[in-house]
C-alpha cells in the first residue's frame, strides 16, 4: 500500500525456550501505516514473535531492524526503540498503583522527560479519545476489563509510538466489552497507524487487516490477503484452524 | 548444671571421708583477678578461693564454688540458688539491709586505672570524660557520684578494661586489687595502661561473704572460718601468693 | 483480573493488627489497655519504688527509641539492596548478596554485636551507638533482604513487562512501578522484623550503651529489686512495641487503598 522502506524487517528468525524452538525460522516485512492480523493456534508462537520485537524476548538467531535500527546490535538504545513501540497486553497489566491518568503519564515524564503539566494535557486528550475522560482519576481496580484496556491502549499511545503491538488484547474481556475495545483499534487503524495484531476476532481482522498471517509450531505457513486468507487458505493446516474457529 | 556440682560434691565428700563437714555453695562471677576468676584449666581460683578452702579447713565446711553472672548474683541469693556469696562483694549499708555479711575478709579501696600517657590524677581530672566501670559495683557509685563524668556500666570489669585500651573512654573504677592485676601484671595490658590514682572516699572498703538475711548456721561457720584464718596468719600466706604485697 | 495478594509469614515480631480482623484488633486494644492500666496503677499507687525507677529510665527509652529507629532506618536501605542484589541477574552481585545473607543468619545477634564492638576493634573503633546500630542494621538487613525478595517477586512479571514495553530502564521500573506496589506486600513483614528489631535492641546492652534494658539492671543491681525492676522494664517494652505494630498497620491500610473498588 506504500512504496516506503518497510518499518519493521523480522529476518529469519529463531528463539528457543530451552529445546522448545518457538519461533522457527520467521521472516516478515512490515509497511508503515500496515495492519497486520497473526492468528494461529495456542502455543504456535504468535506473543512471542510480538515479543521480539520490542526485546522482552531475546532472540538467538537473525535480526530484527526497527524504523532502521537493528535491535539486537548492541550500539542501539533500546529503551528509545521500546518507546516507539506500543504493547497492549492481553491482562492489561496497567500499573495498579496509579490512577488511569497517572499510568498514562508516566513513561512521557520518566522517559521522554516531558513536563509533567504538558504530559497531563496529553493523557486527558488521550483518555478522551478511548471515551474516558470522567474515569481519568480511577484506579485500575476501580475500572471494568474492557475500561482497563482501552486506558492500556492510551498509555501505549502516551508515547506517541510508530508502531503498535496488540496481543490477544479482547481475550480476557466478557463479550458485551469486547466491541468499546474494538472500536478504539478501528479509529487507530483510520488514522495511520502501523499495527500488528493477534487475535481471534475475526470480524475485526476482515475490516482492518491489510495482510493476515497464520502460525503454527512457530513457523509463518501462509500470508496473505484477508480476501484470500477466509475465502480459500493455501495451507491444510490453516483451512482447518479457520474451519474450527469460524 | 547445678546437679552436677552436687553430685560432684558428694562424690568428693564421700571419698575424703569429711561426709559429715557441711558444704557450702558460693557463689561467684569469677571475673575480678587476681580475687576470682577462671584460670586456663576452666578453674575458679584466686585469694577469695583459697581463702574460703582455708576457712572451710579450719571450721569444718567445703566450700564449693558456682559461676554466676554479677548482675543476678544477689537475686540468686535470695531465691535460695546458694548458700553464699563470694565474689568481691563490698560491705554496704545498703547491701547489709538486704543481706547478712561475714566480717571481713579483705580491705580494698577503689582504684582509677587510666591510659600510661593521661595525665588524671583523680576522677575530678575526667569531667566531660567517659568513665567504666562494672555494672553495680562500688566502683560505678563512686563514678556516678562525680558530677560531669559519663558514668558507663559494664557486665564485667573485663570488658571496661578492654573499652578503656582501645580508647573508647578515658579510665576504669575498679577495687585495687584488681586494678593492679590488669595494670600491673596483665601482658597485654601492662605497658598500656596504669593505676592513676587510689580513690579516698572517705572510709576504706571490706570485702564480705554475703549471706541470705537470717542464715545464721552458714553465717557462724564462715565467720569461724575466717577468724582462724586470720588467727593463724594463713591469710598473709594467700595474700603472698596472689598478690604479694 | 484481581492481582493475587501474596502474604509472607515471618516469625517472631509481635502481632500487628491486620485491617479488617476484628479478632486481632481487638488483642492488640487488651494488651494496651492492660498494659497501660498496669503501667498507671503501679506509677501512681505504688511510687516507691515504680516511680523512682521510671525517673530514671527517659534516657534509657531515648537511647532504644535511637538505635530502633536508626536501625530500621539503614536496616531497610540495606534490606531493599540485598533483596535486589539476590533478584539481580549479574552472578557476582547475586553471589554477594545471597552470601552475606548467609554468613548473618548464621551467626547469633549477640556474637555480631560482640564481635562489632570488641573485635572490630583493632582494625576500626566505632562509638557505643555506631556499632549498636549497625550490628543491628547489619543483622537486620539480611531478613529485610530476604523479604524484599519475595516482595518485588509477588508482583506480576506483566507489570514489568508493561514498564519495559513504555521505554523505562530497569532502575525506572523497579522504582516507579515494582516497588511501590510490592511495598504493600512488604510492609507487614518489615514491620513484623521492626518489632523484632525493637525488642532485639535490648542486646545492644551488652555494649555499655545504656538503653532501656540497662538502666534497669542498673536499678535493679544496686537496690534488689529485681521483680520490681523487671515488671516495669517489661510492660514500657510492651507499650512501644504496641504503639509500633498500630503504627505499622495504620501504614498498611494507607498503602492498600488503590486496591479497593
Ligand atoms: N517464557 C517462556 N518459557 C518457556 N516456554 C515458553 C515461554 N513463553 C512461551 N513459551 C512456549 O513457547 C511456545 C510459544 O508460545 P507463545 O506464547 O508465543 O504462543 P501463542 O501462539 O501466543 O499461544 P496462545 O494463543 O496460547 O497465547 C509455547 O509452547 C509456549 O509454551
Ligand atoms: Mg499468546
Amino acid at each position: 500500500m506504500n512504496d516506503h522502506r518497510p518499518i519493521i524487517q523480522i529476518k529469519s528468525v529463531c528463539k528457543y525456550f530451552g529445546r522448545l524452538k518457538a519461533l522457527d525460522n520467521v521472516s516478515l516485512d512490515v509497511a508503515p501505516g500496515e495492519k497486520i492480523v497473526i492468528v494461529g493456534p495456542s502455543g504456535s508462537g504468535k506473543s512471542t514473535l510480538l515479543r521480539v520485537i520490542n526485546r522482552l524476548e531475546v532472540i538467538d538467531s537473525g535480526r530484527i531492524i526497527v524504523d532502521d535500527m537493528d535491535i539486537y546490535d548492541n550500539s542501539s538504545n533500546i529503551h528509545e526503540i521500546r518507546a516507539e513501540i506500543g504493547m497492549v497486553f492481553q491482562n492489561f497489566n496497567l500499573f495498579r498503583h496509579k490512577t488511569a491518568l497517572e499510568n498514562l503519564m508516566l513513561a512521557p515524564v520518566k522517559v521522554r522527560k516531558t513536563p509533567r503539566l504538558e504530559a497531563e494535557q496529553k493523557a486527558l486528550q488521550l483518555m478522551d479519545k478511548v471515551g474516558l475522560r470522567d474515569k481519568a482519576q480511577s484506579y485500575p481496580a476501580q475500572l471494568s476489563g474492557g475500561q482497563q484496556q482501552r486506558v492500556a491502549i492510551a498509555r501505549a499511545l502516551a508515547m506517541n509510538p510508530r508502531i503498535m503491538l496488540f496481543d490477544e488484547p479482547t481475550s480476557a474481556l466478557d463479550p458485551e466489552m469486547i466491541r468499546e475495545v474494538l472500536d478504539v483499534m478501528i479509529g487507530l487503524a483510520r488514522d495511520g497507524m502501523t499495527m500488528i495484531v493477534v487475535t481471534h476476532e475475526m470480524g475485526f481482522a476482515r475490516e482492518v487487516a491489510d495482510r493476515m498471517v497464520f502460525m503454527d509450531g512457530g513457523q509463518i505457513l501462509e500470508i496473505a490477503h484477508p480476501r484470500h486468507f477466509f475465502e480459500k487458505p493455501k495451507h491444510l493446516r490453516c483451512q482447518k484452524f479457520l474451519e474450527m474457529i469460524l | 548444671m547445678y546437679r552436677a556440682i552436687s553430685l560432684m560434691v558428694l562424690a568428693m565428700s564421700l571419698l575424703t571421708g569429711n561426709a559429715w563437714a557441711k558444704t557450702i555453695v558460693f557463689a561467684t562471677d569469677a571475673t575480678w583477678p587476681p580475687m576470682e576468676f577462671v584460670d586456663e584449666n576452666r578453674r575458679v581460683v584466686g585469694f577469695a578461693v583459697d581463702y574460703m578452702e582455708a576457712a572451710g579447713r579450719e571450721a569444718g565446711f567445703t566450700p564449693v564454688f558456682k559461676v554466676v553472672a554479677w548482675d543476678g548474683i544477689f537475686a540468686g541469693l535470695a531465691a535460695d540458688k546458694y548458700d553464699a556469696i563470694c565474689s568481691s562483694v563490698s560491705i554496704t549499708e545498703e547491701r547489709r539491709k538486704a543481706m547478712d555479711f561475714s566480717i571481713p575478709y579483705f580491705e580494698v579501696r577503689q582504684a582509677l586505672v587510666v591510659n600510661r600517657d593521661s595525665s588524671a590524677d583523680g576522677l575530678e581530672d575526667l569531667k566531660g570524660k567517659r568513665v567504666g566501670a562494672q555494672i553495680a559495683t562500688t566502683g560505678y557509685f563512686a563514678v556516678r557520684k562525680v558530677d560531669g563524668i559519663e558514668p558507663r556500666s559494664y557486665d564485667e570489669i573485663g570488658l571496661a578494661i578492654e573499652d578503656l585500651y582501645n580508647g573508647r573512654i578515658d579510665g576504669v573504677v575498679c577495687d585495687d586489687p584488681v586494678a593492679a592485676q590488669y595494670a600491673l601484671r596483665n601482658k597485654k595490658y601492662r605497658d598500656s595502661l596504669k593505676i592513676g590514682t587510689i580513690i579516698e572516699s572517705g572510709d576504706v572498703e571490706y570485702y564480705g561473704i554475703a549471706i541470705k538475711k537470717g542464715d545464721t548456721e552458714t553465717l557462724n561457720l564462715v565467720n569461724e572460718g575466717i577468724k582462724a584464718v586470720k588467727a593463724k596468719g594463713l591469710d598473709k600466706e594467700i595474700l603472698n601468693k596472689w598478690i604479694g604485697r | 483480573m484481581a492481582e493475587k495478594q501474596v502474604t509472607i509469614e515471618v516469625s517472631d515480631g509481635a502481632a500487628i493488627p491486620r485491617t479488617g480482623d476484628r479478632g486481632l484488633v481487638s488483642a492488640w486494644r487488651l494488651s494496651f489497655l492492660i498494659a497501660l492500666a498496669l503501667f498507671l496503677y503501679l506509677i501512681v499507687f505504688r511510687q516507691e519504688p515504680y516511680l523512682r525507677l521510671l525517673k530514671l529510665l527517659p534516657d534509657g527509652i531515648i537511647v532504644t527509641l535511637e538505635v530502633t529507629c536508626a536501625s530500621i532506618g539503614l536496616s531497610v536501605v540495606i534490606g531493599l539492596f540485598t533483596g535486589l542484589g539476590r533478584l539481580s541477574r549479574n552472578r557476582l552481585v547475586n553471589l554477594v548478596a545471597s552470601t552475606y545473607v548467609e554468613v548473618v543468619r548464621g551467626i547469633p545477634l549477640l556474637v555480631q554485636l560482640f564481635y562489632l564492638y570488641y573485635a572490630l576493634a583493632r582494625f576500626v573503633l566505632l562509638p557505643d551507638m555506631a556499632a549498636a546500630v549497625i550490628g543491628m542494621s547489619v543483622c537486620y538487613g539480611a531478613y529485610m533482604g530476604e523479604v524484599f525478595r519475595a516482595g518485588i517477586q509477588s508482583i506480576d512479571r506483566g507489570q514489568t513487562e508493561a514498564a519495559m514495553s513504555l521505554g523505562l530502564n530497569r532502575m525506572q521500573t523497579m522504582f516507579s512501578v515494582i516497588l511501590p506496589q510490592a511495598w504493600r506486600t512488604i510492609l507487614p513483614p518489615v514491620g513484623n522484623e521492626s518489632i523484632a528489631l525493637l525488642k532485639d535492641t535490648s542486646l545492644v546492652s551488652i555494649l555499655a550503651v545504656s538503653d532501656l534494658l540497662r538502666r534497669g539492671r542498673e536499678f535493679a543491681a544496686e537496690s534488689f529489686l529485681y521483680f520490681e525492676t523487671y515488671t516495669l522494664i517489661a510492660i514500657v517494652y510492651l507499650l512501644i512495641t504496641l504503639i509500633l505494630s498500630k503504627l505499622v498497620s495504620l501504614m498498611e491500610e494507607r498503602l492498600g487503598q488503590y486496591e479497593r473498588p
